[in-house]
């Protein structure tokens, strides 16, 4: 180091350029000095004081964070690559350890064995973790083939030397089961039981894991076999022998995919009904844009309802109710019909009723009621102005009938 | 409603949108839901449903490793000219991607302008695929193109992302290559030299 630092030092650095820590962990080899000083969290001088303290690293005009750091959170976050070297440095220490206790039966060195059989343990859980997950992103992830493979041999061979350093921890632990036993401390079983579990626990995963490899390694084989194969086979049709030399043509008629046996999806007719919702409506309106057919399209979609239309429909019942209006001239006597619409005063919901209206209303009612009505065959006239006109109007006079013909009329 | 009476799965008619036109079902592919497609078949009390369903107009579904499809059942053969036409340009195709630098397998991810580019760079790579059979394309690139979308409209490929123009290899991709490994060729004797015994079944 070019400077002297210390943790405080090096931890108020770290946060305090944060983003940048974490932008070049996230995307490593790729940010160029000149990305990161258009930043906004940096500026020239701190960026040289991070290199003076070489926390960050410039190489050809690539900034990366220093290896220990990048390699820090990979350990903490347990991912990156797997390093079973520091499990072969603990057992190191661990078998060193023992033997300094077997000399000399102090506390610091029992301490010791405690914290790297500790160690050992969470260790190897990881590193089976970081495995696992490894194999798993190499066959998925890794686009080139060869060096697919060539990793997915080194996860091989990392797996073995993993199971080697298990049995050698199996060996140590019960080498010093004796030795273990004088001590009477209970912590130190605790442990030795836990690790003797998660070393079992951990053999079986790698079993597994073995499992996968060789799966992946077998399929990716057999992909690459299957292209040779291919590329045999279109060497053998180049020579134009295809037909003659393999079972090509057998093999292609067995074939019963639906798409290469000329089956056409199967067309269903679309019901008439259909056409006449909406939704035909505008399939017809398709059709007939995409053919220039104007025939499809005389009927057009309905129109929007006016949000008023429910007290438009109460207008027209009201209006429409004649019977009623039938109802009340009959019960009167004193005026005809035509001067008893003319005066009639409509409920005011429907507004002011025009002469036409009124007109047509009489029409209507001498036509529907004609078995309540008395028709006289005579003609009388109402004087009315038409604009500046003065007109005259000839209309029949009809009465209501009377109870005494009612009668009779029943009776014929 | 027959439906009622098979307790079929509510995808079915999406099933058989996608099924009846002759593609394929990946498990690995992500366009229109077909993943969930996949899943709803793979489920074993759907896919006895399912096929028996289907069954009644004479469709069957084969299920290969991670992808379905349909076949038609008791049907003769038809159009086997135009079915080894077909193969045959399947042949040239997956010959293609197995010279690649960077071999195109199932899940792969790639673009058709990586492939045009080494091409480019590779006098046997550029003949491959200048032999290969399809008219329209005048540009090493497009030609590209013009396969991808070939292999999609088949369901073995599917366009994964329209900007960058990247495909995916589904899983139905192992159908073609099942059926090369089925293909054996005669050799004339004592010629086999390269140790894929294993393969010429």
């Amino acid at each position: 180091m070019s400077l002297q630092v210390n943790v405080k030092d090096l931890l108020s650095n770290l946060y305090h350029n944060r983003g940048i820590v974490e932008l070049l962990f996230g995307q490593r080899d790729q940010v160029t000095v000149n990305e990161l000083l258009g930043r906004d969290d940096i500026t020239e001088e701190q960026y040289k004081k991070l290199i003076s303290l070489d926390i960050l690293f410039e190489y050809e005009n690539i900034v990366s964070l220093n290896d220990s750091v990048v390699a820090m959170f990979e350990d903490f976050m347990e991912i990156g690559e797997v390093t079973p070297g520091f499990i072969n440095d603990y057992i190191n220490e661990l078998k060193r350890h023992i033997a300094f206790y077997q000399e000399a039966r102090e506390m610091r060195f029992l301490r010791a064995i405690k914290k790297y059989l500790k160690r050992i343990n969470a260790t190897l859980t990881r590193e089976i973790i970081k495995l696992q997950k490894n194999v798993d992103d190499t066959y998925k992830n890794e686009s080139n083939y060869r060096i697919k493979l060539q990793k997915l041999e080194d996860y091989r061979e990392k797996r073995d030397t993993i199971i080697e350093f298990i049995k050698k921890t199996t060996e140590i632990v019960d080498e010093t089961r004796t030795l273990f036993s004088i001590t009477n401390d209970t912590e130190l079983f605790g442990i030795v039981s836990a690790l003797k579990a998660s070393l079992i626990e951990n053999l079986d995963f790698l079993i597994e894991i073995q499992t996968d490899i060789t799966d992946f390694i077998n399929k990716i084989q057999f992909q690459l076999d299957v292209y040779k194969k291919a590329q045999r086979l279109k060497e053998v049709k180049d020579h134009g022998t295809l037909h003659y030399k393999t079972n090509f043509r057998e093999v292609v008629s067995g074939i019963n995919t639906l798409k290469h046996n000329g089956h056409k999806t199967p067309k269903t007719k679309i019901p008439i009904d259909f056409l006449y919702s909406d939704e035909g409506h505008v399939l017809c309106k398709r059709i007939s844009e995409k053919y220039k057919i104007t025939r499809l399209m005389v009927r057009g979609l309905a129109d929007k309802m006016a949000g008023n239309f429910k007290d438009k429909g109460l207008e027209q019942q009201i209006k429409l109710d004649t019977e009623k209006l039938v109802e009340r001239f009959l019960s009167q006597s004193k005026q005809n019909l035509f001067e008893y619409l003319m005066d009639y005063k409509f409920p005011k919901m429907i507004g002011t009723v025009s002469f036409e209206e009124r007109l047509s209303l009489f029409v209507e009612i001498a036509m529907e009621y004609q078995t309540q009505l008395d028709f006289k065959y005579r003609l009388q006239y109402h004087d009315y102005m038409d604009g500046e006109r003065k007109k005259r109007l000839g209309y029949t006079l009809i009465l209501p009938l009377k109870e005494k013909e009612k009668t009779k009329r029943k009776a014929s | 409603m027959e439906e009622y009476n098979f307790n079929l799965p509510k995808q079915t008619h999406d099933i058989f949108a996608v099924m009846a036109r002759g593609a394929f079902i990946s498990s690995n592919g992500t366009r229109d839901g077909m993943n969930r497609l996949y899943d709803v078949i793979n489920n074993p009390e759907n896919f006895d449903r399912l096929q028996a369903y289907f069954n009644v107009i004479r469709y069957n579904i084969e299920r290969g490793n991670n992808f379905f499809y349909f076949s038609k059942l008791h049907e003769p053969n038809s159009e086997i000219e135009k079915k080894l036409e077909r193969f045959e340009r399947y042949i040239d195709i997956i010959d293609l991607f197995a010279s690649m630098d960077n071999k195109i397998g199932i899940g792969s991810r790639f673009r058709p302008s990586e492939i045009a580019e080494e091409c480019n760079a590779n006098v046997r790579l550029k003949q491959k695929l200048q032999k290969i059979p399809l008219y329209r394309s005048e540009t090493l690139h497009n030609k590209v193109r013009e396969i991808c979308d070939l292999m999609s409209r088949d369901s073995f490929l599917e366009l994964e992302d329209e900007k960058t123009e990247s495909y995916k290899v589904l899983d139905s991709y192992a159908y073609l290559l099942d059926i090369i490994n089925s293909v054996a060729i005669y050799e004339d004797s004592g010629n086999s030299d390269d140790a894929q015994g294993l393969i010429y079944n």
